[in-house]
């Protein structure tokens, strides 16, 4: 399983010119599995926080065997309120953020709610690295970043900062807690998993290191993201609680219809909201509940009718006698 | 004397965007399956030398003097076959990676072709001949890809021109998924090849 987790997004591509189908059929032949879309804001928030990513996407030759998430990036430039980030992120699959100075690389490493730190690597960072902010992060889950696009298609310039940025980064992170994206706008800037992990492995980073990058750490990240959205407070989650599909469609379609004829009958009875299930009460041919005192009448007429016949019928009539609803 | 080690690099090369740009090859359909585009052909006027050529030229950009001195003497180009558009290269064992990295970094095929191109490593072998069972083993799949996808398309040149340049006894081996980007990193020639 190889994942790419940053494939921009651009709005101003239309269904017909895009190339975007061009870019996740290479990236599917190049052997990737897993794709998130990625969709950069910066700025303040809008005011409706829905997914600008459509889904399912306007392509119809989209690769089968690829699995295609929406990721969202925000350029930490002012202060944003956690309780809108928080539902910002409730609408893409994964959550990332890209701080612009140590200042906000402080803060997304510590308190920010994020999936993915994306450092911008095609500029000299005014600021280094340190171990302990770095772990603190990667100890809560978040993963940084390192994009190869930017350095394969640029000029001599950006390569240059994309190296000393990375190698940075490896250094300071040990090597844990890195995931290896492409951001490639075109399909050309694409490259295969095993050459981006030959990359790493020149730029320092262990060749099992990379492998992980690739593979492993990203799954995490997805997983992780997932889990936050589904889970309860992000402890427990139910995969699959063991239910019949069957039986439960079956069971509601009956709590509609007794639903529907406590309507009718325009009274609601305290009994008929605790005694819901059918077989335990009986009923007499309308089906309303039958008192306790007709139960009883009941019961003596069969008893009557047992002892009339005497013999002939008498077991069977007497068990039917209490259930004749049934 | 202690014997000279390689590394051979099996390369595939890949076209991601359709050869508008070259005047005198035809421009593809777009109703050819992607699978078919990417794969197709490399043009006739790039040969071995060329690409060495383009080879040299990159690991001198990315790693200067040193990674071109380093590189030089074991550099070669062992097998070229542009139907398939599949190469060998063979380096010295202890920088096979600077290579590959140049190769990477290669966004589009030397002077007379120049179009847009994704060199692809797929394999990295210890022994030369573990690389051209492999590369035999993936044309074959393609092949069996592009016709899974397209439907049997003849207007499409590449899967016949790979038949011929596969010279092999075609046993149908089945390819599984696992051997598809399998890198074997085996130390010694003798070694057993183990994809991951």
């Amino acid at each position: 399983m190889f994942f790419d987790l940053n494939v921009p997004f651009d709005l101003k591509w239309t269904a017909n010119e895009s190339q975007l189908p061009r870019i996740l059929a290479f990236l599917s032949e190049l052997g990737y599995n897993v794709v998130a879309l990625n969709h950069t804001m910066s700025g303040k928030l809008p005011a409706s926080l829905t997914s600008a990513i459509p889904d399912p996407l306007p392509y119809k030759d989209l690769p089968p065997k690829l699995t295609i998430l929406r990721r969202c990036t925000l350029v930490l430039t002012d202060t944003h309120q956690n309780a809108r980030l928080v539902e910002l992120s409730r609408n893409y699959d994964i959550f990332a953020v890209r701080p612009i100075d140590e200042k906000t690389l402080q803060l997304a490493c510590s308190s920010l709610d994020c999936d993915i730190i994306s450092v911008d690597m095609t500029q000299r960072l005014p600021f280094w690295f340190r171990f302990k902010m770095l772990s603190e992060a990667i100890k809560s889950g978040k993963r940084f970043e390192i994009s190869y696009a930017s350095g394969v298609m640029g000029d001599s310039g950006m390569r240059r900062n994309l190296i000393s940025n990375a190698t940075q980064l490896i250094r300071a992170s040990r090597g844990r807690g890195l995931i290896i994206t492409s951001e490639a706008k075109s399909a050309v800037a694409c490259r295969g998993p095993w050459d981006a992990i030959n990359l790493a492995a020149v730029w320092g980073l262990g060749q099992e290191r990379g492998y992980e990058a690739m593979t492993k750490e990203c799954r995490s990240v997805v997983v992780a993201a997932q889990f936050k959205k589904t889970s309860y407070r992000g402890v427990i989650d139910v995969v699959y609680g063991g239910e019949k599909p069957v039986a439960v469609v079956a069971e509601q379609t009956e709590k509609v219809k007794t639903n529907g004829k406590q309507q009718v009958n325009g009274q609601k009875r305290k009994a008929d909201a605790i005694d819901v299930s059918e077989s335990s009460t009986p009923k007499d041919e309308d089906g309303r509940p039958v008192s306790k005192r007709q139960m009883k009448r009941q019961q003596k007429e069969a008893r009557l009718k047992a002892t009339a016949d005497d013999g002939v019928a008498g077991p069977e009539a007497a068990g039917a006698g209490p259930k004749p609803s049934m | 004397m202690v014997r000279l080690k390689h590394r051979y690099l099996l390369v595939n090369i890949l076209y991601p965007e359709n050869a508008a740009s070259s005047a005198t090859k035809p421009k593809i359909k777009d109703e050819v399956p992607y699978t078919v585009q990417f794969h197709q052909p490399t043009s006739d006027r790039i040969d071995a030398r060329s690409l060495t050529q383009m080879i040299r030229s990159g690991v001198a950009e990315l790693f200067g003097d040193y990674g071109s001195g380093m590189v030089a003497a074991s550099l070669q180009i062992k097998y070229f076959s542009p139907a398939t558009s599949t190469a060998i290269i063979r380096v010295a064992r202890d920088h096979y990676r600077l290579v590959w990295a140049a190769l990477t970094f290669t966004t589009k095929l030397p002077h007379p072709a120049n179009q847009a191109c994704v060199f692809q490593v797929v394999r990295v072998s210890g022994t030369i001949k573990k690389a051209e069972e492999e590369a035999i083993r993936r044309a074959q799949r393609s092949i069996r890809q592009a016709q899974r996808q397209g439907g049997l398309k003849s207007a499409t040149p590449a899967p016949d021109a790979a038949v011929a340049a596969t010279r092999t006894s075609v046993d149908a081996m089945d390819v599984d998924d696992r051997f598809a980007h399998g890198i074997d990193d085996a130390d010694e020639d003798g070694d057993e090849d183990e994809d991951d």
